[in-house]
């Protein structure tokens, strides 16, 4: 053999290996919720298809699935928006305008960025209690903007660096104040940047875990993935084709805006890890 | 402030000003906030009052903080290096140029958008003693009369946190190696082909080097998340058995969770610490700055 026959050899067992290790568990969890037995792999049973669970998810209340749901896309729609209005107002000002320190700044955002999340959320915790907003939105909100700033300040400001200072200049001499420049020469060019940017802050706001379990208590707040990982079974048994019905369902979003924005979020997770 | 104007100052306030609110409101105080607690007894329903070390004190005496501390350690110490060499040999097949490189990688970032609480559910599925997908394999592989107890024994319920964390976060490493890979350009490999090297010389002596930035980025961002592991322990092993699988920071949430603030505090303050200071060795040692300007 020689070695391109090698080197292709190589390339193709080894894609085989890192789809299969990739989508199995993510066509297992479809193949369950579709499944009337969750243990269609045993011996004893074979698979028969049905959307039984699916109905049962959607059309029964008590499950709360869909109010889960709701909460997750309103809590990380709202505070994606929120982020990378905050996150462009920033990075235009560390890429365009004299301040003293900008690369530490940035460096320290990215330290705050590390930090567990264990060593914010019991204080956390108190003061919405305090105010009385545990189980509110505004609960998860708030933090969640504090904590997809700093990934969103990186990747904006390697964007907002590639734009020529010279369009600010001729915007200057034309009269235009830092505000008008921002929104009428920055934003626009920057635009799919932006969307980039938006859609990470939104994947991570989803993601998002410890701060939705301790911060909310019910249905009015609780968001996807602390639902399903609390969803238990009425009967004692863990009704797992319910579970993988909805973890299908919640994360068909997610899937979606991947095959479409594969290129994007790959570039904007790059920018914000690689570039400054 | 030699160089700077007042006026300068005045005009970028504003556009920092939320990012600072934010961040200092939201993470720094309550970092704070955090330290100070861990010096208080503060227990709900009892009367807090400050104990200065008491609680580091009652932790460096508490055999459940030193389990947690040597698993959460293990942890990173056997997950890191797993996930970055199979996100390297992810990488390079991702950098080859065929014809689904674009499904390809769509494909592999699946895994890193699904929320790890609920790809953990189907992981715990897949762990399932006599249904499950693990066992399954496992048994048609010629061992059908002993599956594996993957969540109830120790080095299973290791062994299942590590697979279901490299499942997660291996595209993330992939995707930043891949970014220093498809920087280096195609010449250097064709004229070191030119001069006879090899397919594994041409990676050891040409993209090894080029991508150390990326590989020390991907290090540190894999180890400080490691460190502060938490969901897919919560829903996979609940920190069993007896204790085995508990993370710190499952640790520490246990104490919040029983009201036991200021203990909980200062399990939260050594891991912060802990991560702290991997993170500015790692930095050091990469020189991470420089690459970065």
């Amino acid at each position: 053999m020689t070695e391109q026959q090698i080197k292709r050899l190589l390339i193709v067992a080894g894609s085989l290996f890192m789809l299969i290790f990739s989508l199995a568990p993510f066509f297992y969890m479809i193949a369950t919720s579709l499944s009337s037995n969750p243990y269609f792999l045993s011996a004893a049973s074979k698979l028969s298809l049905t959307l039984n669970n699916y109905h049962a998810i959607l059309t029964t209340p008590s499950l709360h699935f869909l109010d889960y749901l709701r909460n997750s896309l309103i809590v990380s729609a709202v505070s994606a928006v929120f982020t990378i209005l905050i996150a462009c107002l920033a990075a235009y000002s560390l890429t365009r305008l004299k301040i003293p320190g900008k690369l530490f700044i940035l460096f320290f955002v990215l330290a705050v960025s590390m930090f567990p999340q264990i060593s914010l959320i019991s204080y956390l915790f108190k003061v919405m209690t305090e105010v009385g907003w545990v189980n509110t939105y505004s609960a998860l909100i708030l933090p969640y903007i504090a904590w997809t700033l700093p990934l969103s300040l990186w990747i904006l400001v390697s964007y907002f660096n590639q734009i020529p200072q010279d369009l600010d200049k001729a915007g200057l001499i034309d009269g235009c104040s830092r505000w008008q420049i921002l929104r009428r020469i920055i934003l626009p060019v920057a635009a799919p940047g932006i969307f980039s940017t938006t859609l990470l802050a939104f994947i991570f706001a989803f993601n998002e875990f410890m701060f939705a379990l301790m911060l909310t208590t019910d249905y009015h707040a609780r968001t996807i993935p602390v639902g399903i990982a609390l969803f238990q079974g009425l009967h004692g048994q863990t009704p797992w084709g319910n579970i993988m019905a909805a973890a299908t369902l919640s994360t068909l979003p997610l899937v979606i805006l991947t095959l479409i924005f594969q290129r994007r979020i790959i570039q904007g997770l790059t920018r914000g890890a690689l570039k400054g | 402030m030699k160089g700077y104007s007042l006026k300068e100052l005045r005009e970028a306030a504003p556009f920092l000003l939320p990012l600072t609110i934010f961040i200092v409101a939201f993470i720094l105080v309550p970092v704070l906030g955090t330290i100070v607690d861990s010096m208080y007894l503060d227990v709900t329903f009892l009367k807090t009052r400050f104990t200065g070390l008491g609680n580091y004190l009652w932790m460096i005496n508490n055999p459940g903080f030193w389990q947690s501390l040597g698993f959460t350690l293990l942890f990173v110490l056997v997950s890191v290096p797993l996930e970055i060499i199979l996100g390297l040999i992810f990488a390079l097949l991702l950098n080859e140029n065929t014809a689904v490189r674009g499904l390809l990688r769509a494909c592999v970032l699946i895994p890193w958008a699904i929320p790890a609480a609920i790809s953990a559910r189907t992981w715990e599925l897949i762990y399932n003693y006599n249904h499950g997908l693990a066992n399954f394999f496992w048994t048609k592989l010629g061992n059908s009369t002993s599956p594996i107890n993957w969540l109830g024994s120790e080095l299973g319920a290791f062994t299942s946190l590590v697979i279901a964390d490299a499942w997660k976060t291996t595209p993330f490493v992939a995707i930043i190696i891949l970014a220093g890979l498809s920087a280096i350009p195609e010449e250097l490999y064709r004229q070191a082909q030119v001069d006879g090297a090899n397919l594994f010389q041409r990676f050891s002596k040409i993209s090894l080097p080029l991508i150390r930035p990326a590989l020390i980025v991907a290090l540190i961002f894999r180890t400080v998340d490691a460190l502060r592991i938490f969901d897919i322990v919560y829903v996979l092993t609940h920190g069993g058995p007896g204790g085995a699988t508990t993370s710190l920071s499952l640790y520490g949430y246990n104490y919040f969770l029983i009201g036991d603030f200021g203990y909980g505090s200062a399990v939260s303050v050594v891991l912060f610490f802990i991560a702290f200071i991997l993170s500015i060795t790692y930095v050091k040692i990469g020189r991470f700055g420089e690459e970065l300007r």
